[in-house]
């Protein structure tokens, strides 16, 4: 066997042009899969947490209406208690389950600011601030000032809104809304901070108030349009759900939706099963590559005919031959895996720091997502990859090396 | 007891639908320690008869007895063990394995029977080489060697594993008439000093003048045979 490892070895030298190629070719099909790889990851991740963080938290509860009137954001069918319970302890009780970390609650409407040219329409979120910061990751997102506090008429948002407006932080803005009783008003508030970020959501439509201001301006004392339950790991939400629901049912509250954040969006099942289906991209894209190496392997049988009758007439058998050539695609297989694991690890570390720029290709969709992705570094990733590179091309050359173990002696040796 | 003993021996290839008779009922006996050449012109089937001693391909029809026992109903791997442990083979293109130095090509043959430890090894092929003229360029590569000297390689290659027997199949066709003839003493001399029975080809007359038992074929028939002693 080492006999066979070491002329396996000395024969990758021969022709290095062509061992070079294929080599090539193996390392970046193992790249394209670990930079794929940690772009999607990257991708997933920043996703989760931005739909989890600003549309279902981990468990969302909301009327079983209002799911249909989500987007007219309407006030008429608001989570607002229970039988004999109101909402402020509502959400006490449910903060004391098993696993529930935080309830976070949001009340939701739609208002406008009147500039000289235009009525700019704006997505108002009355949200308890504290909360807000401890959940989400707004404080990260806040350019200037600070985020609102309760009992103050106040409100931070973004700077794409802002410039519409053509306000800055520190100034008074008047907005007009639709209170629970359909009656239309204004109200005037402080300007306390701004928020900058790649995503639209936050720069272009949302205002956040305190919770107990918007409820008072709307007529909606201790009503929300929805809670958002924050568990203590987001993967086992399902385990969660039972509790969850036998309480409401004991307490009259059948009027009430409860949905996972995997139910609460459909784009996240999409990036689920894009994942999935990715797996067999990988797979592809590594055959490819040693159709490559195969073809190189055909060609180097070929050339050595007259060796490999020779190596039979020394009284090599057809298992060893095949074990020689199989070798030599192996090697091959690791060292262009490994070369790709490696180069294709540098270049996710290196975008993990920098980002990379989606936008373009996400212009004109409407979904919840950072433009910017950053991809995860995982050394698991490389691994993988790594392993993939290896086993499938490794596997493939036994097609060549076959075809070696079988050429008949006589035939291989006769004189061309 | 002869080593080799063919019986009626038959080889027909298939090309096509066309039926080719490469050797047509041959019955020969070789003894240990002979140096024997089959002599014959081109498409006689010389290499035919060769590779049917060597374990190399299946006859059609008769039988070969090597050693005492029939090789007619072995398997490919079987065979191959024969060859492994009991033949040498010389091939007129040399074939030595070009990433590998005279020494290792050398090594190469009796690594693959594994019985004697690595410096044994070492002493062993350093004195065949030694023997064949080529103590200085054991760590050359093939493409660094003349012809004869390839040739040389491949000798102390078949002989390495101390063979029952060697078959070389026109050794000297791509060697100068010079050349052929250093190398043929070389065999020749191996054949004495180790008592290794030689079989080798050629329609060389000259060479021929070698051996001292000729066995002449023609159209897949034994034409001749001589002893000369
Ligand atoms: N693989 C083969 N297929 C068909 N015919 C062959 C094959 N090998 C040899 N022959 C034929 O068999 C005859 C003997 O060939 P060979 O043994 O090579 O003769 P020599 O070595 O004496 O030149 C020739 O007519 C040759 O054409
Ligand atoms: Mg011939």
């Amino acid at each position: 066997m080492k006999l066979l490892i070491n002329i396996a070895f000395k024969n990758l030298f021969r022709n290095k042009l062509r061992t070079g190629v294929s080599i090539l070719a193996v390392a970046f099909a193992v790249m394209v899969i670990v930079f794929t790889r940690g772009l999607l990851d990257g991708m997933v991740d920043s996703t989760y947490s931005l739909y989890i963080h600003y549309d279902t938290g981990h468990i969302k509860i909301i009327d079983e209406e209002y799911q249909q009137k989500q987007k007219l954001l309407s006030l008429n069918y608001t989570v607002n208690g229970l039988e004999n319970k109101g909402l402020t302890e509502m959400q006490e009780d449910l903060a004391a389950l098993d696993g529930i970390e935080m309830v976070v609650p949001r009340l939701k409407f739609g208002s406008a600011v009147s500039t000289e040219e235009e009525l700019v329409k704006m997505l108002s979120w009355g949200v308890d601030g504290e909360k807000e910061l401890a959940f989400t990751n707004i404080e990260r997102e806040i350019s200037e000032g600070r985020m609102v506090e309760s009992g103050k008429r106040e409100i931070l948002m973004g700077s794409e809104l802002l410039n519409k407006i053509d306000k800055n932080v520190g100034e008074r803005v008047t907005m007009v809304y639709t209170t629970a009783f359909s009656s239309f008003q204004g109200a005037t508030f402080d300007i306390v901070g701004k928020i900058e970020s790649n995503l639209p959501l936050l720069n272009e439509d949302v205002v956040f108030m305190p919770l107990d201001t918007a409820q008072e301006l709307l007529y909606l004392d201790d009503e929300v349009t929805e809670l958002l339950l924050v568990t203590e790991d987001r993967n086992l939400t399902a385990n969660y759900l039972p509790q969850l629901k036998n309480y409401l049912n004991q307490n009259g509250g059948n009027q009430y939706l409860v949905q996972t954040w995997r139910e609460g969006s459909s784009f996240i099942q999409l990036l689920e099963m894009s994942e999935v289906i990715y797996n067999f991209i990988y797979v592809f894209l590594v055959l490819l590559a040693s159709i490559v190496v195969i073809n190189t392997m055909v060609m180097i049988v070929k050339e050595r005919t007259q060796e490999i009758g020779m190596m039979s007439a020394l009284g090599l058998k057809g298992s060893e031959i095949l074990r020689l050539f199989m070798l030599e695609g192996s090697a091959i297989a690791v060292i262009g895996s490994f070369t790709g694991a490696i180069a294709g690890g540098i270049l996710t570390y290196y975008l993990s720091g920098v980002g990379f720029d989606y936008s373009a290709a996400f212009q004109d969709i409407d979904v919840l997502m950072n433009p910017i992705i950053y991809p995860t570094f995982k050394f698991e990733h490389m691994l993988m990859a790594f392993l993939l590179g290896v086993f499938v091309t490794a596997l493939t050359s036994i097609i060549p090396a076959r075809r070696a173990a079988k050429l008949n002696p006589t035939e291989a040796l006769r004189e061309i | 007891m002869a080593l080799v003993k063919l019986v009626g021996l038959k080889k027909t290839y298939q090309q096509g639908k066309i039926a080719v008779p490469a050797l047509r009922g041959i019955d020969m006996e070789i003894e240990s320690g002979e140096f024997t050449t089959i002599f014959g012109p081109s498409g006689s089937g010389k290499t035919t008869l060769l590779n049917m001693i060597g374990c190399l391909d299946k006859s059609t029809a008769g039988e070969i007895i090597f050693d005492g026992h029939s090789i007619n109903n072995l398997n490919n791997k079987e065979l191959a063990e024969i060859r492994r442990h009991n033949l040498g083979f010389i091939f007129q293109s040399y074939n030595l394995i070009p990433v590998l130095t005279a020494f290792e090509n050398v090594e190469f043959a009796i690594r693959l029977i594994d019985k004697h430890s690595k410096k044994e090894r070492r002493e062993k092929v350093m004195s065949l080489l030694e023997e064949v003229g080529l103590g200085d360029l054991a760590s050359r590569r093939p493409n660094e060697l003349s012809g004869g000297q390839k040739q040389r390689v491949a000798v102390a290659r078949a002989l390495i594993k101390e063979p029952k027997l060697v078959l070389a199949d026109e050794p000297t066709a791509n060697l100068d008439s010079e050349t052929s003839q250093e190398v043929l003493e070389i065999m020749q001399k191996m054949n004495k000093e180790l008592n290794t029975t030689f079989i080798f080809s050629t329609h060389d007359p000259q060479v021929m003048e070698y051996a001292n038992r000729l066995i002449e074929i023609k159209d897949g028939m034994i034409s001749r045979e001589q002893r000369r002693d």
